[in-house]
This record gives structure tokens, C-alpha cells and sequence, in this order.
């Protein structure tokens, strides 16, 4: 599978295993940031940054709907900001099976990590990245891996 | 350092200039500053240009400055090709500021110039898209939608915290469209209501078309000198740059609650300049969005968190209120040619301050005006570059 970022992002290939994102965090202070850095933002201490699996679940943060898209993308889509269990709060898109309306996401909810294209396009079929999506969502696509 | 005058000022209509590159866009700003400044070609020391996106959009990717400045008769002297997002007018300002405060020249000039209408928009949205960090470019992410829900920004919080409706957002849109109205140079020259902002096509939820600034081609100019020398030039008055302050943004894990780097920005130049927000006679600043006037209100120091639109609605910040906010229309009414819009604001308020604005003119003449101009989005929740410039006469 290509990886848009693939430092960022892994996936096991373990039975069960769910995908997550690698951030860094500071041996100093205990931040966490993503994607990895060298230097703690926070204190600054260099060279104390150790990879850290993040990101399984989400919060999200704030939403909006994009009407018109960049080369390769295409709208209505969602794009948020969601805030990890860590620490990290990233800028994201949610995955393709979430229809593009109002009243489908609201800020406080659960969200889980997918990979799956960057968008339903010729452009980027093939790239693969992470996304949320709600946590019920998530857990309807599992029920019906499982069945499959 | 050296006191800079500011001796002349180009600017010229911004909009959809179908039969313009970079080139034939920039020439008549340049030669309009030249001419109000009274300075001819071999008189400059330096040139700053300031570009932000017409190498991924016209292919010139290298030396725009050499490509504009040659194409109007301007050679041999160092040009300094300046890249800094939605910023990079202000930047290249700031750079020609430098040159002349500290001695290294006595004449610069600084140019701001962007093309941005080219055969397909989506090309434009991707190149504007490029300013922000390419982890956030990649992943799809638009300027427009950074304006909204940007943890520095979130448009919803502000509603649920201060009450703020989309009549609120709009309102900056409309008093810059009456502005806007009045100014020859302006791309929308049509007063609005606030029904019709909120009524308008939804861009990105909840900001409508109206809201935002739009895609523009443009170009502004300026002529910067050493003060003692500004009377060889020119009869007109001297005006000074009081202070001229660039700042980056700063990582912000999100834990973060000290101020916005704008705030940082304007204080800064607050004390180099020695005045306050209350001693402001006029101000331009960066409305890409609508709501973000509001937002840059309360980082200005004008007012506290959440009053901003009671600005509005009490007629301080418009035309003739007590210090007028966007005059020549904003971003979202005079248009948004990204980098030529730090040198559009300069460009404005020394118009404004020499009583040249015309229809527009803010009744009792400004003596003390403040530009501020900002760009890019970086990881880590902060804007990439901020900028604030203090005039005085």
C-alpha cells in the first residue's frame, strides 16, 4: 500500500491490530507532537524525541465543510481538527464512507483512525492516508470486515 | 538606525486582468511610486520584491524580481526576491526598511506583485494551499477552511463563547464593501448588506463568498529613503516608518494559552514606535476572511475578547469612525493578489495620511496608521509569518 507520509503512519500486519500514527515524545518535559520532530517545542532539549504510537482514537475538535477542493480532491468533504489522547491536536479528513452533510459530525465526538485513499479521484486512488471517522462508523466497518 | 521616510507610493487596480503576467502587472505600480516619489530609476540603491505563488502558477520560478524590475527599466542594482506567503509584500517592505535604516542604501524600493487568475481555479487553490506546511497541503487542506475551524480562530467556539452570529461576520464585510465602493483601485465595487453576505454561496461552512477575500491580480509599490533626504525628492509630506515588525509563529502544543503572535506582533511595534492602540488614526489589516477583522480587533488592542463587533455596530472602525479599519476595502472588497497585499496596505494608508484618497478620504487626515499583514500556516497551530508596520506623520 502507498503511504502518503509513510514515517507517520502504521499499520501491523498483526491479526486485529489497528493502524496508528508515530509522533515523538520529549524524554524532557513529556510532549507530545506530530509528526515527529528533533527538538522538544516546548523545552527545546535536542535529541531527547522518542517515537511514540498515537492516535488509535480521537476527539474531535472542530469541522467544516469544504465546498470547493484543491487539484485532486474532490468536494463537498469534511475537514477537521481532532484532538488525540496524547496530547497532539492535528489537522485531518474523514474517511469516504462518512457522507459530506451537515449534522453527521459534532465537535466532542468520538473518532477512530482509518487509512484509506486521499481521495475518490484518479489523481489519488493509490495514496493512502490516515483519516477519522466516528467511532460508530468505525466500528460498522469492522462488523462488516468481520462478516466478509 | 536611521529614520526611513516612505516618499512614494504605486499602487493599481486590482481584479481579473486576463491580458497581464507578473510583468505588465508590476510596471505600473513601480512607475507610479517612482513618479510620486519624485525618484527616477538611477536614484534607487535596492529592490525588494515580494511573490508568494507565481512559480507554481506562471512557471517562473526563479528571479522574479530581476524578470519584473528589468521589464521596467530597472537594472544592475541588488534585487532580493522575497517569498513569505500572504506576508511577502509586507516582507519585501520591511527588507527595503532595513536597507535604508541601516545605511546600506539611501533609496530602495519595495514591490509587491501576484498573478493569480490562470485557466483553472483548482490550480490556484492548490498553489495558495502551498503556502501552508506540506504535511497540511498534502492532506487537502484549504485557507479558507483554516479560517474557520484553525484552533486559533474555531468560528464555532467564538460563537458559543461570545455569542457571535454569522450577522457578526458579516458585518466587517459589509462596512469594507462601502469602503471598497469608493476606491477606484478596488476589485468589488459594490456596497453590500448584511443580508446578501449571509445569504451568498457557502464557500466553507460557516464562511460565505462574501466573507472572503477573493482571488486577485495585483501589484503595489513603494519608495522608502532616508528621512533627512526626503525633501530632495519631494514637496509632500514626510512620512516616517515608526516601527516595522516581522515575527514567525511559534509551535503550540495544545496546552497553549499566552497571547496570539499577533498580539505579539502588534506590541512590539507598539513600543518601538511609542504609541498605543489609542493613538491610531487608521489602520489596514489582513481580512482574508471576514470574521478574522473581528479576531485582529481584539490582537490590535482596540477592544477585549469577543467586543469586536460591537465596533462595528457603534461605527468606530468605519470610514469616519474614531480609527478607521480598512479603508481602501480589505482584503475581502480591494482584493487579495497575496503578495502584493502588504504593500497595497502601505500603499493605502500613505495615500490616506497625504489627504490623496479621494471619494474614500477619511475626513480628519490620519497621522498615526498601522498595517498589519500575515501568511502561511505552519504545523503546530500558528500562522507563519506575522507583520506590523506603524506610519507617522
Amino acid at each position: 500500500m502507498e503511504l502518503l507520509n509513510p514515517k507517520d503512519v502504521r499499520i501491523s500486519a498483526e491479526a486485529g491490530a489497528t493502524p496508528c500514527l508515530v509522533g515523538a515524545q520529549c524524554g524532557e518535559c513529556g510532549a507530545v507532537v506530530f509528526p515527529r520532530l528533533p527538538v522538544c517545542p516546548k523545552c527545546k532539549k535536542r535529541d531527547g524525541m522518542t517515537e511514540v504510537e498515537i492516535g488509535r482514537t480521537a476527539k474531535l475538535y472542530s469541522h467544516t465543510i469544504a465546498r470547493f477542493a484543491p487539484t485532486g480532491f474532490r468536494a463537498p468533504f469534511f475537514q477537521v481538527f481532532v484532538d488525540l489522547p496524547e496530547g497532539p491536536r492535528i489537522f485531518s479528513l474523514v474517511g469516504d464512507d462518512c457522507p459530506a452533510e451537515s449534522g453527521v459530525l459534532e465537535d466532542g465526538m468520538e473518532m477512530r483512525l482509518v487509512v484509506e485513499p486521499l481521495a475518490d479521484t484518479d489523481e489519488m486512488r493509490a495514496i493512502h492516508t490516515y483519516k477519522y471517522v466516528p467511532a460508530a462508523c468505525a466500528d460498522e466497518r469492522r462488523g462488516d470486515a468481520q462478516d466478509a | 538606525m536611521r529614520d526611513v521616510a516612505v516618499i512614494g507610493v504605486g499602487a493599481r487596480p486590482t481584479g481579473r486582468l486576463a491580458d497581464c503576467g507578473l510583468k505588465e502587472l508590476a510596471y505600473p505600480a513601480i512607475w507610479n511610486a517612482l513618479d510620486d516619489a519624485g525618484v527616477g530609476v538611477d536614484d534607487l540603491d535596492v529592490a525588494y520584491v515580494g511573490n508568494s505563488i507565481a512559480g507554481l502558477l506562471t512557471g517562473q520560478e526563479g528571479i522574479r524580481g530581476q524578470v519584473v524590475l528589468q521589464h521596467s527599466g530597472i537594472s544592475g542594482i541588488p534585487v532580493i526576491n522575497v517569498e513569505n506567503a500572504c506576508a511577502s509584500g509586507a516582507t519585501a517592505f520591511r527588507g527595503a526598511w532595513l536597507e535604508v535604516a541601516s545605511g546600506a542604501a539611501d533609496v530602495a524600493l519595495a514591490v509587491g506583485v501576484e498573478k493569480m487568475f490562470v485557466d483553472d481555479s483548482a490550480r490556484t487553490i492548490s498553489a495558495l494551499s502551498g503556502v501552508s506546511e506540506l504535511e497540511l497541503s498534502q492532506m487537502g487542506m484549504q485557507f479558507t477552511t483554516s479560517y474557520a475551524i484553525h484552533p486559533k480562530i474555531n468560528l464555532k467556539a467564538r460563537m458559543d463563547e461570545y455569542g457571535w452570529t454569522l450577522e457578526d461576520f458579516a458585518k466587517p464585510a459589509v462596512k469594507n464593501s462601502y469602503n471598497g465602493s469608493l476606491n477606484p483601485l478596488a476589485q468589488h465595487r459594490k456596497p453590500r448588506t448584511i443580508e446578501e453576505v449571509v445569504q451568498s454561496r457557502v464557500v466553507v461552512d460557516p464562511l460565505t463568498l462574501l466573507m472572503c477575500s477573493s482571488i486577485s491580480d495585483g501589484a503595489g509599490a513603494a519608495i522608502l529613503c532616508s528621512a533627512d533626504m526626503a525633501k530632495r525628492f519631494t514637496s509632500k509630506d514626510t512620512i516616517r516608518v515608526a516601527s516595522c515588525v516581522l515575527r514567525s509563529g511559534h509551535y503550540k502544543l495544545r496546552d497553549y494559552d499566552g497571547p496570539d503572535t499577533a498580539t505579539l506582533c502588534a506590541q512590539a511595534a507598539y513600543e518601538e514606535a511609542g504609541v498605543g492602540p489609542e493613538d491610531l488614526d487608521a489602520i489596514e489589516l489582513h481580512d482574508a476572511m471576514a470574521p478574522s477583522e473581528l479576531m485582529l480587533y481584539e490582537r490590535l488592542g482596540l477592544c477585549g475578547p469577543g467586543d469586536g463587533p460591537r465596533l462595528i455596530d457603534d461605527e468606530l472602525t468605519t470610514l469616519n469612525g474614531r480609527v478607521p479599519v480598512n479603508p481602501s476595502g480589505g482584503l475581502c472588497s480591494r482584493g487579495h493578489p497575496v503578495g502584493a497585499t502588504g504593500l497595497l496596505q502601505i500603499a493605502e494608508l500613505v495615500t490616506q495620511m497625504r489627504g490623496e484618497a479621494g471619494d474614500r478620504q477619511i475626513e480628519k487626515r490620519p497621522k498615526v496608521t498601522l498595517a498589519q499583514n500575515q501568511g502561511g500556516l505552519l504545523m503546530g497551530q500558528d500562522s507563519a509569518v506575522y507583520s506590523t508596520t506603524i506610519l507617522t506623520t
